[in-house]
């Protein structure tokens, strides 16, 4: 089959049709990243030309950094006219700074980039704009004056997150900050995340309590989830003053346990919290909070193989082993990737497998007695393959496009 | 063999320990916070058992989280003027500016405000729309979901600063891709694909192929059709000595994964449209984490305006509004009602790439039971 070629598909033949078409998106409630790219040196007839096009204007570049061998991503345009260069940065635990660190990023930013910052990448790692000509001493400055690293691109360990635990947050059931600085600066892992050795990414999730900030159990190899072991803990007495205060309603609060675990005796006004059916669900702690509190003894879930990029569609975490700390868990950590680099040299696994696409080729089962050598005492639940597409012909599409033009006009009114 | 000065970085500098990077009144109080109290959307007083106080105030960014550094240190100064010293990115992209006083804090409501840039996404709203980069730098993006992102914050605004109330938090993901790096596993997902099989242009793919057929004979299979898991591509060797490629339509799923790897694949533009996912979540509150289920395979992307995607959104947080009781986020409400029952409130037409199915079990910590 063959493409039919309208027009070169070029930065030059599009970008005037572009750039009107962005114009659109500088109006509206909402701040608008165009107004922003045009505050700075970023070439945003590119952007304009792959939205006139229909088609992004980018390929895969290439830029060579003196021993640096992950955390930076080269972009040229397909005509060759314009090349880009990102540096993702290596962020403190937590992502959150005093002003006079953030200034120092910001110089950096202008000193050796183009002005723009994605401020929260996917991975939530800032990535800043280079100009391609001083990325060597770029790194050097940002080693050296802003005290941090580029890193977590390509093949190798990636952005580890971490929530705000401790720092800023009282649900916090475990230190993830520390958790995460001590899993980064660990030896293997240390060694690991300057090269690209791996089938694909590797990434970590910290994630203090069942709320799952990081959301660990979707997009993580490893996800480390703060629980506590049986019911939570009630202060009856502050329980008691929060119900007189009409703060909280203890009715509400059994009815609306997912884990039917709550009983209230009305004669005695004492709660009840069966510790053997608490699915941790934190609502009553929500609704209740001082007076109902996570319970003192604290624990971590962690969670293996979770990702939304993998060869066979997006996963969800499998059930490893509740530890009391990472620590425990790290041995699992390094043998399990140094089983996926071993499987893919035999060639099972391939590359862009990542570890959730290796455990099911080798069994979930076999991964923890025999990769991990622990007992398998957790069933995974099985759910359906995570993917978005389709492949459709003319008449499904029209049938869709007609779908959902009611709704347009539902919302918009009919077209004129 | 002398050592190069310059290897050392190959040691990575990493900003290990965090505390080095905090603000001053934050690092005095690490692991003493002990209660919160909420003062609207988006400001939240966080208290410490040494009796100090942050308020932070949560500031709604850009498609995509980009901004130019002139912004940012717009914020900065504001946060050194009626702040601690301190600024926190969020996991959602939002920026969240410290202080220590309420009044402060609604002052700086007032300044960001006055930059036009809402304060919100906290509690029962839309937290953020993640998006990815797509036309912006991306390699592999079908539609650009920076701009899709911008139409629908322009249009749901309202949600985010809590004007208008929903029953519960409301994530949206929007993905160039089916690769997905703006993630599918959240309430709302919308993720571009080519709503057909991958085209090529003959000449230029063959810079993905071994330029001999003998490589082929050794049972080497080039990347291109080996990422492909449901074998839809092959590669052959010609009569000539060179390498062929064919796409086998029927076994398409559109996942874009031979695309990833070559930049060459191509597709017709005229055919994109974006998937809509539902019912994904994190967190373990209500029926727990959940996956995300495609209920809407393809809806064309039509920019500027992409009437089409916004109308479905504001369908499906209109019907989750009118249908789902309080604090019950997207994914519970359906797991509640059924799939069957979200399908007729939409009018959702079943076809072999939308079948409802019935989630059954639990996710996340709950797969190891009472712990």
């Amino acid at each position: 089959m063959q493409v039919r070629v309208k027009k070169p598909l070029t930065v030059d033949e599009y970008a005037k049709q572009g750039m009107e078409m962005l114009k659109y998106y500088e109006s509206g409630p909402w701040p608008s990243h165009v107004t922003e790219l045009k505050k700075t040196k970023y070439p945003i007839e590119a952007y304009a030309a792959g939205l006139a096009a229909g088609k992004t204007m980018w390929a895969a570049g290439s830029a060579k950094i003196r021993y640096v061998y992950t955390g930076f991503i080269a972009r040229r345009t397909r005509d060759g006219k314009i090349s880009e260069l990102h540096f993702r940065v290596w962020q403190p635990s937590g992502y959150l700074y005093s002003t006079e660190k953030l200034r120092k990023l910001m110089d950096f930013a202008d000193k050796y980039g183009l002005g723009l910052l994605e401020i929260a990448g996917q991975q939530g790692l800032m990535i800043i704009s280079i100009r391609p000509e001083v990325a060597d001493e770029a790194v050097d400055y940002l080693r050296n004056v802003v005290g941090t690293d580029i890193g977590a691109t390509g093949d190798t360990i990636r952005e580890l997150a971490a929530c705000v635990g401790p720092a800023l947050c009282e649900f916090a059931l475990y230190d993830t900050l520390e958790a995460r600085d001590r899993f980064m600066t660990h030896p293997k892992i240390y060694e690991w995340m300057s090269n690209q050795l791996f089938p694909f990414k590797f990434k970590a999730k910290f994630s203090g309590c069942p709320f799952d900030c990081t959301r660990a159990v979707h997009r993580a190899d490893f996800g480390f989830i703060g629980v506590w072991v049986g019911a939570p803990e009630v202060d009856q007495e502050l329980l008691r003053k929060k119900i007189e205060a009409g703060e909280v309603d203890p009715a509400r609060l059994a009815a609306n346990c997912p884990s039917g675990a709550i009983t209230w005796d009305p004669e005695k006004k004492e709660l009840k919290i069966d510790g053997t059916r608490c699915k941790k669900s934190m609502h009553c702690i929500r609704a209740a909070y001082p007076a109902i509190k996570p319970g003192k003894e604290r624990k971590i879930a962690v969670v293996v193989g979770g990702h939304v990029k993998g060869r066979f569609g997006g996963k969800m975490g499998k059930p490893l082993a509740v530890v009391n700390s990472v620590e425990e868990a790290m041995d699992w950590v390094v043998k399990t990737v140094e089983s996926w680099t071993e499987y893919m040299e035999k060639g099972v696994v391939k590359h862009k497998d990542r570890i959730g696409d290796f455990i099911m080729k080798v069994g979930f089962k076999k991964y923890v007695t025999e990769i991990l050598g622990l007992k398998e005492e957790k069933k995974p639940t099985l759910h359906p393959s995570l993917r978005a597409g389709a492949v459709l012909d003319d008449e499904e599409r029209t049938m869709w496009a007609n779908w959902a033009s009611k709704l347009v006009e539902e919302y918009f009114g009919r077209r004129p | 063999m002398t050592a190069d000065p310059v290897a050392q970085r190959l040691q990575k500098r990493l900003p290990v320990p965090y505390t080095e990077w905090l603000p001053e009144l934050v690092r005095r109080n690490v692991g003493k916070w002990v209660d919160r109290r909420f003062h609207g959307y988006g400001i939240i007083e966080h208290i410490s058992s040494t009796g100090d106080r942050v308020f932070t105030v949560k500031v709604g960014t850009p498609p995509n989280f980009r901004m130019s550094t002139e912004t940012m240190r717009k914020f900065i100064d504001i946060a050194d003027k009626l702040g601690i010293g301190g600024i926190k990115i969020t996991r959602n992209g939002n920026l969240e500016i410290l202080t220590d006083s309420l009044d402060k804090a609604v002052k700086i409501k007032e300044e960001v405000e006055k930059m036009g840039f809402p304060v919100g996404g906290w509690g029962p709203t839309l937290w953020s729309i993640n998006s990815c980069t797509a036309f912006l730098t991306c390699t592999t993006a079908v539609v650009d979901a920076p701009s899709i992102t911008k139409v629908l914050y322009d249009h749901l605004k309202p949600y985010f600063t809590g004007e208008v109330k929903l029953p519960a938090k409301l994530r949206i993901n929007v993905s160039g891709c089916p690769s997905s790096c703006g993630g599918f596993t959240s309430d709302i997902n919308i993720v571009g694909h080519y709503g057909d099989a991958p085209t090529y242009d003959p000449e230029r793919v063959k810079l993905c192929l071994p330029r001999s057929a003998k490589a082929l004979e050794a049972g080497h299979v080039p990347e291109v059709a080996e990422v492909c898991p449901t074998g839809a591509i092959k590669v052959y060797g010609k009569p000539d000595g060179t390498v062929g490629l064919d796409v086998i339509r029927s076994k398409c799923i559109a996942c874009g994964r031979c695309r990833d790897v070559c930049d060459w694949m191509d597709f017709d533009e005229s055919k994109i449209g974006v998937a809509i996912l539902v019912g994904g979540k994190a967190s373990n509150t209500g029926r727990g984490s959940m996956p995300s289920i495609q209920v809407i395979p393809w809806v064309p992307a039509i920019p500027p305006e992409y009437r089409e995607i916004v109308a479905v959104v504001k369908k499906i947080i209109d019907v989750w509004r009118a249908n789902a009781r309080e604090g019950e986020r997207i994914g519970d409400w359906i797991a509640r009602v059924g799939m069957e029952q979200f399908y007729k409130l939409l009018e959702i037409p079943v076809t072999k790439w939308n079948k409802p199915v019935a989630i059954s079990g639990e996710f996340g910590i709950r797969q190891f039971g009472p712990i």
